[in-house]
């Protein structure tokens, strides 16, 4: 090799070594030129492939991450809903309706914490409070577990709404249920209770026309359903 | 945690921290599942069920959680749902006035461990103050 070669092999290296910086730096589209065809255009040339793949992998871990991204946002966003949903079926699943002139029936499902008794309580207040009906039905049926503090709670309720000037029907307690409360100790015997829905709706209604009718002291009539 | 005696024969179904309301819920759930599975009918599923219901609420309201052990086994002669809830929290410094019908430190009934006694075959109640609460009912077919 003579002088020139070699100042010139050196000139390439030293271009090779500025591009390999910048491509560390995160320049990837810089590539190593040359007008030569020697020995070092083979390493010359290897380098420019190697940043071209590279740049693909860099290009396709980008797009990733912004895919992960996305999802995750997705994720995030029905994470969001589900909540959403749980806060709404929180109130769906103490619907206060109306369903007969002066009737308003509250069918209580599922697990009563304190949170969802609270909601209860306050829907079926408010409702009677709007409606001015003065029975209220409350069905639990879809009541597994009736324990201490579920019976406080109905408890509460009645006293509740008795304050408000209605009276409250206890409706769906299985025999299972009963055979339990008695065994916990615990006193219904202030609650009006009936058997099914049915029995309540009914209870109900004859209620209304011996109100319409004004046939028989109501307090009469009560005594005389509760047993 | 305070543990009561028992019998190496007895086969663990079930163990589990509760700490949360959910957790309670759960925790009732398995322990029908496994009556049902015991071959116990509606009447003495729901028994067993709102006796457990009344101790993991006393173990979350007053000690603030603990953990839940479902076992079965043979217990005086009889094969057996056996659950135990243990906690650390306070214990209680009376247990003949804890048992009594109507007593609450707080805003309860006062029926919840009088109430959970009758609706089992056995109930075992130990509690140091400073150390904790262990209840242990047992239900049998
Ligand atoms: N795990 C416990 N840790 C500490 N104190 C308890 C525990 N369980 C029950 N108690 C005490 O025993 C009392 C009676 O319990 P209970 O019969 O369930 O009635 P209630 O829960 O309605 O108060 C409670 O008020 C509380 O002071
Ligand atoms: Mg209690």
């Amino acid at each position: 090799m003579n002088e020139t070669n070699i100042t010139n092999a050196k000139q390439r290296i030293e271009h090779i070594e500025d591009i390999l910086s910048s491509v560390a730096a995160g320049d990837l589209d810089l590539r190593i030129e040359s007008e030569y065809e020697d020995d070092l255009t083979g390493i010359e040339e290897a380098i420019n492939l190697l940043i071209d793949d590279l740049t693909h992998e860099l290009k396709k871990s980008l797009k990733l991450k912004a895919e992960m991204e996305e999802k995750l946002l997705k994720i995030q966003e029905q994470q969001k809903t589900i909540l959403q949903q749980q806060e709404d079926l929180m109130e769906l699943s103490s619907p206060v309706s109306k369903v007969w002139e002066n009737i308003l029936i509250l069918p209580v499902i599922g697990t009563l914490d304190s949170q969802r008794t609270q909601v209860m309580m306050e829907n079926l207040l408010q409702k009677i409070v709007a409606t001015g009906c003065t029975t209220a039905i409350l069905d639990i049926t879809g009541v597994p577990t009736v324990d201490t503090q579920v019976a406080n709670h109905l408890l509460k309720t009645v006293t509740a709404a008795r304050l408000l000037g209605a009276e409250c029907i206890v409706s769906g307690i299985s025999p299972a249920i009963a055979q339990t409360i008695v065994h916990l100790g615990i006193n219904l015997s202030n609650i009006l209770t009936k058997a099914t829905l049915q029995d309540a709706m009914i209870y109900a209604l004859r209620k209304n026309e011996q109100l319409i009718n004004g046939k028989v002291v109501l307090n009469q009539a009560i005594n005389e359903e509760t047993i | 945690m305070i543990e009561l005696t028992s019998d190496p024969g007895w086969e663990l179904l079930e163990e589990h921290p509760l700490e949360t309301e959910f957790d309670i819920v759960k925790a009732r759930q398995s322990v029908r599942q496994f009556a049902k599975d015991a071959g116990m009918g509606i009447v003495d599923q729901t028994r067993i069920t709102t006796a457990v219901s009344e101790l993991l609420r006393n173990m979350y309201m007053y000690a603030g959680g603990g953990i839940i052990r479902i076992q079965k086994g043979l217990f005086d002669h009889h094969q057996s749902l056996i659950i135990t809830c243990l906690d650390e929290g306070p214990g209680i410094d009376n247990v003949e006035l804890a048992m009594q019908d109507g007593y609450t430190s707080g805003q309860g009934m006062g029926y919840g461990l009088p109430g959970a006694k009758r609706l089992v075959d056995d109930f075992e109640l130990q509690s140091q103050p400073g150390k904790g609460t262990t209840v242990r009912v047992v239900k049998w077919k």
